[in-house]
């Protein structure tokens, strides 16, 4: 968009301009807290909140949330992408399969995530199996939607390649199938991802029980703990940045073979 | 298509690819034609579900489980018309509906104001949007806590949880969208000797309007995602509100019967918006 | 008919800044070119033919020399000088009639008065019973006729081609020169056309101005001195021909395209916010 703006005439440099709110932010943050512009105890001085996650660190409060979460949200995760995957080729390969299954598939689709969770809080209990299976739920969808489509849009230029060359059905699933609809199934894999963790912190909110750093949230929130509270959304932003990071980073080397123009065979 | 329209468009509630191609796949994958192929594919839906509905039926009638753990399918379709007759479901409903509508509407408006500063903006988005992404790093549930503490747990928080879950994809797609506008099309414009407004309105606009579109879907989509959460977790009224409290009296009719209602409302609600988009976006098939 | 007006391009260079330094892409070109004439400009990728092209149109700016029309320095972009792009950049929401009448949102005509005009220029490009389809609708040299159209309709007093038949296959490709050659005789409008193809600008062009690569410069500016219409297979075109392709170093490779392609949009920049909640 830089021909509407042709000079960059604005006195700031460029790189200190994403500092600017942050920094006041803080600073005003700062001197309410330091001259009591408010009464109320959920003004936490900047520092209480410092203090607090280095306690948090060095007791080890934090890792046992945070290892307590994760390791849910992993094997949540695992199960849904590879039931997820599964499915996703069952209906990408086979029209009976899809014509029979999918439009129950589709309804039960749209049904939103989080209202699943009483109906498996009876059938699970209130422990970590309605968790996982919250969680596997979550990372479920997205990888079906996205490898059934990916397999959908295999560009018929190279489904007749295939055929000319006599592939057998071995050959089709791992040598054309699979491969041309992998920026797809990495992209539902990606999202399913970021839906696990989503539902990882409702599942702990919904489900109180055991660890987790959703928990630390709610605990900090009963206990009017605003420096507790505050601490956990700069961790699960974190945990989410990651996340977020790792997938793209294996995405970027998984598709390397698709260059840096517009994917065309 | 092109990847950066399949980006665009891939979202959770994508629906198949074209006809077209997937008659390609599935030809070529099982060449012969089969028995299937010759009925209706509408009829070929229903044995799965009728499948299930007689499992589900046959559970209940011989107590598999107990029968608060799954209750009958009579039970389920009773409880759902003593629901509807005695005005509760919609009144549940309604304030879900109003509740998700005024978010969604603050997130949309808000959302599309920020994106559009930022597009339209580079030195606005300098300073805006890294603290933006900060900020979106952190999912719509990990504010919930901090909400609450700050304002409670009535109407206040719904609304905000409602419109930040909406305005982060919707600011995103909208920014992303005006900056993605190819340079062709701008060049054009210039030659043409378009004034700045011409080139706003007659061409960024409309080349931006897809992936915005996309957003707005996508917005939508994380809305009703949060308000089900929210609700259940911090509502008096409600259709969550509904299924928690059914399932604290383990009347898991209840639950069910709301259950059903939200995925009706839900896809009924994305539904409108995907024929909107029909109409918006008609122009585009092969696309750029 | 249009108003004729003389282009003056004189000792124009540029260079763009690199990483080492300035790489020149234009050195020293001077160039005249009369009213009314049809000029083409041939050479290997990388003799800067586009980019002269785009200085002349105003694209570019920041340039040494002068480029002059009818005596006055051209100052970025405007409706005298008109330009078709390789790819036709039709505004895909918008119906064939929609986009030729874009070319007039600025002209200082009445509704009635551009209405006409478009209808003529659908007229000249042939392309009647088109008017509401959408481009997506339409083959590739369609859409490029309705380029030409968008560019027409304002009637500049030149009209720039920058390899305006690159895409398009070898049958239509031919069509289309065909056609090009009867709209300039029709509006005699002042045309410049770039292209790859040698034959392309002997069968239009009243002058071929061949260009050679790093830096860009002319080599050399063969006249055509041959009638209308021009046979491709008759032995005068042939001398010609052989007279430009000539001034190409021996090596036919040097008429190929460079081997990396090194533009293309970055997928990766699309997924990094495309999840975010």
């Amino acid at each position: 968009m830089s021909f509407l703006h042709p000079e960059d005439k604005h006195p700031v440099p460029k790189v200190l301009r994403g500092w600017v709110l942050p920094v006041l932010l803080l600073a005003l943050w700062w001197l309410a807290a330091r001259f009591h512009w408010t009464n109320s105890p959920l003004l936490v001085p900047v520092d209480k909140v410092w203090d607090t996650a280095v306690e948090q660190v060095r007791s080890g409060e934090l890792w046992i949330a945070l290892e307590a979460s994760l390791r849910r949200d992993l094997i949540g995760f695992a199960i849904g992408v590879s039931g997820g995957l599964a499915f996703g080729i069952a209906f990408g390969l086979s029209r009976l399969f899809e014509r029979m299954i999918g439009p129950t598939f589709h309804t039960l689709k749209q049904i939103s995530l989080f209202a699943w969770i009483p109906l498996l809080s009876v059938w699970f209990g209130l422990g970590d199996a309605a968790k996982v299976a919250f969680l596997s739920l979550a990372a479920f969808f997205p990888v079906v939607l996205n490898t059934f489509e990916g397999i959908r849009s295999v560009p018929g230029e190279l489904i007749e390649a295939a055929r000319v060359l006599k592939f057998n059905r071995r050959q089709w699933l791992f040598k054309l199938i699979l491969p041309a609809a992998s920026p797809s199934i990495l992209a539902g894999i990606h999202l399913a991802l970021i839906y696990a963790w989503l539902a990882t912190l409702g599942a702990e909110y919904l489900l109180v029980s055991g660890k987790g750093i959703g928990n630390t949230m709610i605990d900090g929130r009963e206990l009017f703990l605003m420096d507790l509270v505050i601490f956990g959304v700069i961790v699960v932003g974190f945990v989410g940045f990651a996340l977020n990071w790792l997938a793209a980073r294996l995405e970027r080397r998984l598709l390397a073979w698709r260059g840096r123009s517009v994917a065309q065979f | 298509m092109s990847t950066q329209q399949a980006a665009l468009e891939l979202s959770p509630s994508t629906q198949s690819a074209s006809p077209k191609s997937s008659h390609v796949v599935a030809a070529a994958v099982t060449p012969q034609l089969r028995f299937y192929d010759r009925w209706s594919p509408r009829w070929l839906a229903l044995p799965f579900p009728l499948f299930l509905l007689l499992l589900w039926y046959v559970a209940a009638r011989f107590e598999w489980v107990a029968p608060q753990v799954l209750p009958s399918p009579q039970a389920v379709s009773q409880t759902f018309i003593d629901l509807v007759a005695s005005g509760e479901m919609f009144d549940n409903l309604k304030i879900s509906l109003l509740r998700v509508l005024l978010g969604f509407g603050v997130g949309l408006v808000g959302g599309l104001l920020l994106g559009v500063a930022m597009g339209l903006s580079p030195v606005f988005k300098d300073y805006v949007y890294p603290l933006f992404k900060a900020f979106s790093q952190v999912p719509v549930l990990g504010w919930l806590p901090l909400l609450m503490l700050l304002v409670g747990i009535d109407e206040a928080l719904k609304i905000i949880l409602i419109s930040k879950a909406a305005l982060v994809p919707i600011a995103l797609n909208t920014y992303k969208g005006i900056e993605n506008v190819p340079a062709r099309y701008v060049e054009v414009a210039r030659v043409l000797k378009f004034s700045r407004w011409q080139l706003l309105w007659r061409v960024i606009f409309p080349a931006a309007l897809p992936p915005i579109w996309n957003g707005v879907r996508y917005g939508f989509t994380h809305a009703w995602l949060a308000l089900v959460v929210v609700e259940l977790l911090a509502s008096s009224e409600g259709l969550g509100y509904m299924i928690v409290f059914g399932r604290q009296l383990f009347q898991l009719d209840v639950v069910m019967a709301a259950v059903v209602v939200v995925g009706v409302v839900g896809y009924t609600l994305d539904q409108v918006l995907a024929r909107i988009e029909v109409v918006l976006l008609g122009w585009r098939r092969s696309g750029f | 008919m249009s108003l004729a007006g003389t282009l003056d391009i004189q000792h124009l260079s540029k260079s763009y800044p690199v990483k080492n330094g300035d790489l020149s892409v234009l050195e020293d070109v001077t160039l005249t070119i009369e009213p009314g004439e049809f000029v083409s400009i041939v050479g290997s990728s990388g003799c800067g033919k586009s980019t002269l092209l785009r200085l002349i149109v105003g694209l570019e700016e920041d340039y040494q020399g002068q480029v002059l029309l009818d005596g006055q320095r051209i100052v970025g972009t405007s409706l005298r000088r008109g330009i078709v792009f390789q790819e036709h950049r039709l505004f895909p929401w918008l119906t064939v009639e929609n986009n030729i009448q874009l070319g007039l949102l600025n002209a200082d005509l009445t509704p009635g008065q551009k209405r006409q005009a478009v209808r003529e220029h659908i007229a000249l490009v042939g392309l009647e019973g088109f008017e509401k389809s959408y481009p997506h609708q339409l083959s590739g040299g369609m859409a490029q006729r309705v380029a030409i159209a968008r560019a027409l309709v304002s009637k500049p007093e030149i009209l720039l081609l920058d390899e305006p038949f690159g895409a398009l296959d070898a049958l239509t490709r031919a069509y289309l020169q065909q056609e090009l050659h009867r709209i300039w005789q029709a509006e005699g409008i002042t045309m410049i056309l770039v292209t790859h193809d040698v034959e392309e600008a002997i069968y239009l062009g009243d002058k071929v101005v061949v260009m050679e690569p790093r830096p860009g410069r002319i080599r050399r500016i063969v006249p055509v001195d041959l009638a209308h219409p021009r046979e491709r297979a008759a032995t005068a075109f042939a001398e010609v021909k052989q007279e430009v392709l000539k001034e190409f170093s021996g090596d036919s490779a040097s008429l190929a395209e460079p081997p990396l392609r090194t533009d293309a949009v970055d997928p990766d920049q699309i997924r990094q916010w495309q999840f975010a909640i």
